[in-house]
């Protein structure tokens, strides 16, 4: 190994002349790629979620599997806010809020998504993650 | 007698092994040179910096091969830490870590890449070699919190940056090295 080392250097003085060679343009294009696959993995996706906790009025917390498939009535504020729960997403079905922005949110499926009726003080944050997975178990 | 020769006297058990160790001395003193130089220097995030001494070591690489290659970057990680006063601390496990991967890149991508790969290919293999090993290191024996792995990509263009910078440099320290080689045959 040290001999093909040594030939990769002094044996041939041409190709040594250019400062980047073809190979090298290759392993930076792959170590490019690499290092954005890296941004992707560890800044990409979080992993989903498990819990689901619902908070009303700051003060009172729920906490729902989001394994157990239904439909939830929340007392809030200005009135009842639904929340559904299905096959592992959660979102808002109906809340008594002017602008349903809450509703508007969707399903929130991914470990940190967050939707909230603030009018009515009803916030939904899905937990997981292996840091939250033995918290509870419903 | 000048103390030279006498060095060269008593360190001559086999052909051309005290010629080998006056070479090891010599890039090895200079890459610890740049060690201590660069341990210096304010650095903008922990762990990060240019690594440029790893040139010295790409450099012996790829003009004398990678058993003096391994001896110049293993003196400069034992003798640099030494003088830094980091020997056997966490940094110095961190220090070897990424040497030996380096080094591990380095010879595995010049064994395949050969003639095709210069000096950028191989500074940008051993580069992201050595930020690898450091932070698995870094992870699995001091700091194993996953806020460590979000510093990754930032860590590994960290890296992909500067060992493109050193590779460059090398190339032309290398070029330079070949010229007047070819003057005074």
């Amino acid at each position: 190994m040290a001999d093909a080392g040594s030939k990769a250097g002094s044996d041939n003085p041409a190709p040594a002349r250019a400062l980047i060679r073809g190979g090298d343009i290759l392993i930076l294009l792959l170590a490019a790629g690499l290092v954005g696959a890296s941004f992707g993995a560890f800044w990409g996706p979080r992993s989903e979620g498990h819990q689901v906790l619902v908070t009303v009025d700051r003060n009172q917390t729920t906490e729902l599997s989001l394994h157990q498939d239904g439909t939830f009535e929340i007392e809030g504020r200005i009135g009842v806010s639904t929340i559904m729960v299905d096959g592992g997403r959660v979102r808002f079905m109906d809340s008594p809020c002017p602008g349903r922005y809450c509703v508007h949110s969707g399903w929130l499926r991914l470990s940190g998504e967050v939707a909230a009726c603030l009018p009515n003080g009803v916030v939904v944050e899905v937990l997981g993650g292996e840091r939250e997975f033995d918290a509870i178990n419903l | 007698m000048s103390t030279t020769e006498q060095i060269t006297t008593i360190s001559q058990p086999g052909a051309g092994s005290g010629r080998d160790d006056r070479l090891v001395a010599g890039y090895a003193a200079l890459a610890i040179a740049i060690h201590i130089l660069e341990a210096a220097f304010p650095s903008p995030l922990p762990g990060v910096k240019p690594g440029l001494a790893n040139v010295i070591t790409l450099i012996v690489y790829l003009r004398h091969g990678l058993r003096l290659a391994l001896w110049v970057a293993a003196m400069r990680v034992l003798v640099g830490s030494l003088l830094v006063g980091t020997f056997l601390s966490p940094t110095f496990l961190l220090s070897a870590t990424g040497a030996v991967a380096a080094l591990s890149a380095l010879a595995l991508t010049g064994a395949v890449g050969g003639r095709r790969v210069g000096p950028v290919g191989l500074s940008v293999v051993s580069s992201l070699a050595h930020m690898s090993g450091q932070i698995t290191v870094a992870y699995l024996l001091f700091i194993p919190h996953p806020a460590l792995l979000k510093l990754v990509p930032v860590l590994l263009s960290a890296a992909l940056l500067f060992g493109t910078v050193s590779g460059l440099i090398a190339a032309s320290v290398l070029r330079i090295l070949g010229r007047r080689a070819e003057r005074q045959p």
